[in-house]
């Protein structure tokens, strides 16, 4: 790697003095305030930290911060790697990743699906992983529509050295993909298809179902032809390679069919495009139990909480399928702050008639548009506002969990988080995440 | 529970995921909840996008959706026909956003040209200056009908002809525009209500099911429903929330 260039090695010294500061002043994320700075001392520096040791980016609307962990951990197979520790994924958090990373690690990152093609260019990654795209926030104007053409116009000059790693389930994902000279399709699944009912390319309608996925009944797009393939044989999770090899994801720490889809995903990438031994691959991956938080056991008050964190309906429709079954109470906390989306109407979109035959208990700031989301689906509910609090009233089935699931918007899983941080004695916490872990059920 | 003597209310969900990106799958959950509520038998049919329409609804519900969603709903509608005739024989119509602009003369596509729309009622769309994103509180002009209470989120103006009413006078927020919000003419309503509407005004989804039997309903209230009403409706209009404007 040729040495970095005097003015960015001077910008990263001035970034990590200003993101030092920002957190001594408490003025929250130093990351984001050491990128921007390294940015306005050195405009290239992106891609003089870069330089060719970027060896993935990972962008989707859900399921980015899992997917690179996993690959991250996958990649430590061949030595250090550099990648974000607290789901930054906008440019501010990719520089600084690669800024104090380790200096020669290679990078794998997770990166925002608006910010992907300005970020690409400058990082040049041998495999880009396309996951999925639906409707985040709807009232950010983020339609799927236009990340989708974006994305299109971006793969229309890739990088040279790029690989893109996509889910051919998704026919958004396909149709942006398609410009790329390079694509390995995987079949990484996609139950959620209430966004994509129109085809990009015609306007037509598709058609979901039979073993060839979807089509368009216009134009007649298609699923491409996987190279890998994500499978649930007899509730076993199976990746399928190219060779017909199959290997059990079935082992992973992290909880849910989703998550085993992400791997099958890291594992095309991780074997196909960076070289890496496959069964290594998915024996480290296998290791990883907490994402930057979810899934993690924390004590709040007088509750042992396992956090899950879901950010749209097509996430929180893949989280109901990790809880435990009826009649266990859970807990669930909207917000509707800008994070969140500042309208909860995708309550309705999510199908939580799944869990009848419990207790649900509503929390959050918009906790009554749950209960009466909960009132129509047929769920038995009571809404708290702190249910955390010293002598609260709980359901007794909620006491007598050793440990209650909590499922959350964005901004309400980051105040639970910091919330716990204080109390939680991280051996007890170990103890409890493997306890947790063993009655998940799919 | 339905038995056997009981009124049966069959309701037509068109397209729900081409028109349903904001929550409005939830009407015809509403719809189903009030209709038990009040003892009515309520069948809902789906239509997928493709598929004909049915022509024997008593209630046919569109909801809202994006651009290219709205125009594709709109040319198969249009070429189904049965939506129009079921409406001009009486049948009821809820319309919401999208749903609502298509109902009229013309809407703007995704390029902001004008799109021709089903031409059911008197009502015409072109593009707001600045998109209306946030709470809807708005006075009902129907005689008996509560405060209603929504989150709109369009870019459409929409300019009501002779041959409508407004549903309502905007309290807060946008609207239609020009102070009114949503139209009504007979049995057809449009209105920029998300939330899901229904679920926000279950008094709307009694107007609904009673123009489908022929009778009025009697009000029901349910507490979890009325506190989300009394919460939204004070976020925008503080303690007045409940006060003739
Ligand atoms: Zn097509």
């Amino acid at each position: 790697m040729p040495p970095t260039p005097f003015r960015t090695r001077a910008a990263v010294l001035a970034g990590r003095t200003a993101s030092a500061a920002s957190r001594l002043t408490g003025r929250g994320e130093g990351l984001v305030v050491g990128g921007k700075v390294i940015l306005k001392v050195s405009p290239g520096a992106m891609r003089d930290l870069a330089g060719d040791r970027v060896a993935a980016l990972v962008s989707a609307t859900n399921g980015k911060t899992s997917t690179t962990r996993l690959l991250a951990t996958a990649v430590g197979q061949t030595g250090p790697v550099v990648t974000q520790e607290t789901g930054a994924n906008m440019t501010d958090g990719v520089l600084s990743a690669l800024a104090y990373g380790h200096p020669r690690g290679q990078a794998v990152l997770e990166v925002d699906e608006a910010y992907l093609p300005l970020i690409l260019p400058d990082t040049r990654p041998r495999a880009l992983l396309l996951g999925n795209l639906t409707r985040d926030q709807l009232d950010r104007m983020n339609e799927v529509a236009m990340v989708a053409r974006k994305w299109r116009t971006m793969l229309e000059s890739c990088p040279e050295r790029t690989t893109v790693v996509a889910n051919c389930d998704d026919p958004i994902v396909t149709w942006a993909a398609r410009s790329a000279p390079r694509v390995l399709w995987v079949s990484a699944g996609q139950n959620w298809t209430a966004d994509a009912s129109v085809c990009l390319e015609c306007g037509g309608l598709l058609r979901f179902g039979g073993v060839e996925g979807w089509r368009c009944t216009s134009c007649g797009q298609q699923r491409p032809e996987p190279a890998w393939r994500f499978q649930i044989d007899d509730g076993r999770f199976t990746a399928v390679g190219p060779d017909r090899r199959r290997f059990d994801l079935s082992d992973l720490a992290l909880p849910g069919w989703f998550n085993a889809a992400n791997a099958t995903l890291a594992l095309a990438a991780a074997t196909d495009v960076l070289g890496l031994d496959a069964r290594t691959s998915v024996q480290r991956m296998a290791t990883v139990t907490a994402v930057s938080g979810r899934y993690e056991v924390r004590t709040i008050g007088a509750l042992d909480v396992r956090l899950l964190l879901a950010k749209n309906p097509a996430s929180w429709s893949e989280l109901l399928t990790v809880m435990p079954p009826a009649p266990a109470p859970v807990i669930i906390t909207i917000n509707a702050n800008d994070a969140d989306g500042r309208d909860p109407s995708w309550l309705w979109d999510v199908p939580f008639e799944k869990l009848r035959g419990r207790t649900v208990i509503a929390t959050g700031d918009r906790r009554r548009d749950l209960a009466v989301r909960l009132l129509h689906a047929g769920v038995d509910h009571v809404v708290i506002e702190d249910p955390y609090a010293p002598g609260v009233e709980l359901p007794a089935s909620a006491r007598d969990l050793e440990v209650i699931d909590c499922a959350a918007t964005y901004t309400a899983f980051h105040g639970l988080r910091t919330r716990a941080d204080a109390r939680t004695d991280p051996q007890t916490r170990r103890r409890k995440v493997r306890r947790a872990a063993t009655r998940v059920v799919s | 529970m339905p038995s056997a003597n009981s009124e049966q209310v069959t309701i037509v969900s068109i397209y729900p995921a081409l028109l349903g990106t904001y929550g409005d799958a939830g009407n015809v959950l509403a719809l189903r909840h009030r209709a038990a509520l009040h003892g009515l038998e309520a069948r809902i049919i789906e239509v997928a996008a493709g598929e004909p329409i049915p022509a024997q609804g008593d209630l046919y519900v569109l909801g809202g959706g994006e651009d290219s969603a709205q125009t594709a709903a709109a040319r198969g509608i249009s070429a189904d026909g049965n939506l129009a005739s079921a409406a001009a024989g009486g049948a009821a119509v809820l319309a919401i956003c999208a749903g609502y602009q298509l109902l009229g003369e013309y809407f703007p596509d995704a390029t902001g040209q004008p799109a021709t729309g089903l031409g059911m009622i008197d009502i015409r769309t072109d593009r707001l200056p600045r998109r209306a994103v946030g709470e809807l509180a708005a006075e009902s002009l129907i005689p008996g009908l509560p405060r209603l209470t929504g989150y709109e989120n369009h870019g459409g103006a929409t300019h009501l002809g002779a041959e409508v009413q407004p549903l309502a006078r905007v309290l807060a927020g946008v609207g239609n525009g020009d102070g009114t919000e949503g139209a009504v003419a007979g049995h057809i309503l449009g209105t920029y209500l998300h939330g899901p509407g229904l679920a926000r005004n279950p008094a709307l989804a009694d107007l609904l099911l009673g123009w489908c039997i022929g009778r009025e309903l009697e009000p029901i209230e349910e507490p979890d429903v009325e506190a989300l009403r009394e919460e939204r409706l004070r976020t925008v209009l503080g303690e007045a929330w409940n006060r003739p404007a």
